[in-house]
């Protein structure tokens, strides 16, 4: 009996002590930054822009996705090495895929990543007049050859809003449109906003030759 | 001592079989292999092989891929919630993707094989079997590009000679257009060798060449002019993705003559058996004397049969132990079904004034469509197997001012007054195994008998060419060739058919040829790769939770509980937005060609990834 007392506490160590051999430690180094366009933060839809990271020199070379926030910030935790940034396309800026960002990383990281948005809208300014919302903002255009599809105005409640999720939005459709003008545009914020005392609000712009909208970043409004 | 003799008896066994002169006994016929020179000799054998490469015909949800109609098409998943994802989903980079050079070694494989040892069958038989097979490897072919773009061409075993470089074997991606002329010149260079095919409807034929040329074509003729339309065009430096846009007439052209030779002389003919025009389009694609049907993957009871009536089935209807009711039509497509005034299809729930408009009976909102909603939805007040289908939300009870809609959680219940509350059939909201957005499907449902059941399960076939889309391939060729009466007079040969009176468009126009394909091949596996090809899937599809075509909806009808009102058990209809489906669909630039997958990058360094990825 005390044999397999002792053969199965031998058997349960071995066991334990196995785990060393073929567990790694997690990566620890962590690599942070911001999407910027003329060193000012870019701002996108949750879950929509990425960036790929690639390291050379092992078996499986796959890209590690890199997902934006909203506030455009990203973050990834990786291994101490050395890697490679790519803009790629399908965001609200131009691809550049060959145009690659080698980027040292080592402990904690910082790295911003420059991007050439195919529009910007910049100077936004949002005032509360009793149930109106009047809004101030101006659109540049960046990469020759573009224009502006849409224009969304985006309400909600929570902090986390676009084009997709919001609790409403407007397409604001302008007179004498053009780029690099300020816009004024007054909409009514709905009911079912109104008595929160707070709302965020979000203005989103498309580039026709881009498939996703580039935002300014959430602003809490006080009512 | 009795060791001894059974030694000796085994070393005498031993030798007696050694012993044997003759090396036949080594050299014996192997019973459970056939050899190559048995294969390629015997055209019943040649036949079961090709049995299996038409199987292996690929689709992305065609050949009654519910789940994926449920994704693509306009219809929404009402199954089980574990699969309530395909509601709430977005298109990835890899959705589509379809790199095949498994099955395409395959083919090239038989066909050297055919050519090698093929020697004591007849040439014309021999030269038809190799011509099916290049008529399978073109279809594959078709299949990566239209989700791909431009794919290595490769028609040959590759054979590694172990030099140690195997860099001879790896082959670049063609141009698009490059693919499509290979398509073209292949169909051109086979049919007449598939002529000995004519009677089949299950074997490629001449004809089948042509319609997948009239199809092909097409796609072709639709990417070079609207990708070069587009803001930002789609496109590689090297033409992997992207057709000049200066070859857009001499594709549509291709696909024109293909698809008029069909026409005027495939013995091919659009049904038209039953003079109700509904059933007669639910029939089409039902009955197997047809001959609107080119090609098809056929289906038999007892040998090989496929589920698709066991997983739609409306609720009440169901014969077997569990109520799947998967695909539920969205009321999008039935109001993409135009009125038979030629007015457009949107249904009349609201009068000016915003309050609902009081139908006497449950089909009053849907009379006078196209017949092809009959045929291709089961919608309230309509039978499937003569049997009632019974679709009725709940009741809207009159408070004095205005309705107030009661819904039951039990279906099949009897309301206060006595008669139905909730119908068997739904709709009900945030449910499962009931529609969810107030329709059925019909078409490519069986009504024969036992066909809902898992033991018995369906036989209806499954359509890859059919007459309909010929006459609709012609139309948008000839439109966008600038002869728009031809393709007036196609579109309204086939608008004849689902009931209109005769002409019934005077000058069609781009989006009249676009909707009639939306409502005349539902979920045939069109509607993705047409919304792909014109570049409009993203406008569609643009994840815009507001959005009228990128949101399912659905419409729930009520019946009226207004005591002593004439109005009282009547009907009104509401048009509401289902709980389960749970996301806008997002089309993204990026899907407009399938992710090639890492590992065949990897493996490959001479491939260029598709734009976006």
């Amino acid at each position: 009996m005390k044999k397999y007392i002792i053969y199965s506490l031998v058997s349960i160590s071995l066991m334990l002590a196995g785990c060393e051999k073929d567990n790694f430690d997690e990566p620890k180094a962590m690599l942070e930054g911001q999407v910027t366009y003329n060193g000012e933060p870019i701002s996108v839809r949750s879950n929509s822009a990425e960036f790929q990271i690639w390291q050379d020199g092992y078996a499986l070379y796959e890209p590690i996705p890199v997902f934006i926030a909203q506030d455009g910030t990203y973050s990834v935790s990786l291994f101490k090495g050395e890697y490679k940034l790519v803009r790629r396309g399908g965001d609200p800026w131009l691809p550049q895929v060959n145009d690659t960002i080698v980027v040292q990383v080592s402990g904690n990281t910082q790295v911003d990543v420059p991007v050439t948005p195919y529009i910007n809208i910049s100077n936004e300014s949002f005032q509360v007049n009793g149930t109106t919302l009047s809004a101030n903002f101006q659109i540049d255009q960046i990469v020759a050859g573009t224009n502006v599809k849409e224009i969304t105005i985006m309400l909600s409640s929570n902090i986390l809003l676009d084009q997709q999720i919001n609790d409403f939005s407007e397409v604001i459709e302008l007179e004498n449109w053009e780029f690099g003008k300020s816009n004024s545009v007054n909409i009514q914020i709905p009911e079912s906003l109104r008595d929160k005392g707070y709302l965020f609000v979000r203005v989103g712009a498309q580039s026709s030759m881009a498939n996703e909208f580039i935002y300014t970043n959430a602003q809490k409004i006080d009512l | 001592m009795k060791y001894t003799i059974l030694r000796i008896l085994i070393v005498a066994c031993f030798i007696s079989v050694m012993g044997c002169d003759n090396d036949a006994f080594l050299e014996r016929e192997p019973r459970d292999i056939i050899g190559d020179e048995q294969l390629w000799n015997d055209p019943d054998l040649i036949k079961s092989l090709l049995a299996n490469y038409y199987d292996r015909l690929p689709s992305l949800h065609g050949v009654f891929n519910v789940g994926g109609m449920t994704e693509i098409d306009d219809a929404m998943w009402s199954g089980h919630n574990d699969q309530n994802w395909r509601n709430d989903f977005q298109y990835n980079y890899d959705y589509g993707r379809y790199w095949d050079y498994g099955f395409i070694r395959d083919i090239n494989l038989a066909l050297d094989n055919l050519e090698e040892f093929s020697t004591e069958i007849d040439v014309d038989q021999k030269n038809l079997f190799g011509a099916e097979l290049r008529f399978i490897r073109t279809f594959v072919y078709f299949e990566m590009v239209k989700r791909m773009g431009g794919v290595p061409l490769v028609t040959e075993q590759l054979i590694y000679d172990y030099s140690g470089n195997p860099e001879y074997l790896q082959i670049p991606r063609s141009k698009e257009a490059q693919v499509y002329d290979f398509i073209y010149t292949e169909l051109e260079d086979i049919k007449e060798d598939l002529k000995g095919n004519n009677d089949s409807q299950t074997r490629a034929n001449y004809y089948t060449a042509l319609a997948l040329e009239s199809r092909a074509m097409l796609y072709a003729g639709s990417i070079a002019k609207y990708n070069n339309l587009m803001d930002n065009p789609i496109t590689l430096p090297g033409g992997e993705v992207g057709i000049p846009a200066g070859r857009a007439n001499e594709f549509y052209t291709r696909s024109l003559k293909a698809s008029q030779e069909i026409l005027q002389n495939g013995n091919y003919s659009l049904y038209d058996e039953n003079p109700d025009k509904g059933m007669n389009f639910y029939e089409m694609l039902m009955d197997k004397n047809s001959n609107e049907v080119i090609f098809a993957k056929d289906f038999q009871n007892s040998l090989k049969t496929h589920g698709f009536t066991y997983e739609n089935i409306p609720r009440s209807l169901t014969e077997d132990n569990e109520y799947p009711t998967n695909l539920t039509p969205s009321l999008n497509l039935v109001e993409s079904f135009d009125y038979l005034d030629g007015s457009d299809g949107e249904l009349k729930i609201t009068d000016a004034s915003g309050n609902p408009i009081v139908y006497d009976e449950l089909t009053g909102i849907f009379e006078n469509k196209d017949a092809r909603l009959y045929g291709t939805v089961i919608y309230p007040g309509t039978s499937f197997r003569s049997m009632p289908v019974g679709l009725q939300a709940g009741v809207a009870v009159w408070n004095g001012s205005g309705y107030s809609y009661e819904t039951s959680q039990t279906l099949g219940s009897t309301y206060e007054d006595g008669d139905l509350w909730t119908g068997a059939d739904g709709p009900q909201d945030n449910a499962q195994f009931v529609s969810n957005t107030g329709f059925y499907i019909r078409k490519f449902l069986s009504n024969a008998s036992g066909a809902s059941t898992r033991g018995v399960a369906s036989e209806n076939w499954w359509p890859w060419f059919r007459l309909g889309e010929i006459y609709l391939n012609g139309a948008e060729a000839a439109y966008e060739l600038g002869q728009a009466e031809i393709a007036t007079t196609y579109v309204n040969t086939l608008r004849e058919r689902a009931g209109f009176p005769a002409n019934s468009i005077a000058n069609v126009s781009i989006d009249d040829i676009r909707n009639e394909r939306r409502v005349e091949l539902a979920f045939e596996d069109h509607r993705f790769f047409d919304l792909k090809r014109w570049r409009i899937a993203h406008e569609i599809w643009d994840g815009d939770e507001n959005s009228e075509q990128a949101v399912i909806y659905g419409l729930y009808p009520y019946r009226i509980v207004r005591p002593g009102h004439p109005d009282d058990n009547h009907y009104i209809y509401s048009r509401m937005r289902p709980t389960r489906f749970k996301r806008a669909r997002l089309f993204r630039l990026g899907n407009y060609y399938a992710s090639i997958d890492q590992g065949v990058l990897n493996n490959n360094p001479k491939l260029v990834r598709n734009p976006y990825h």
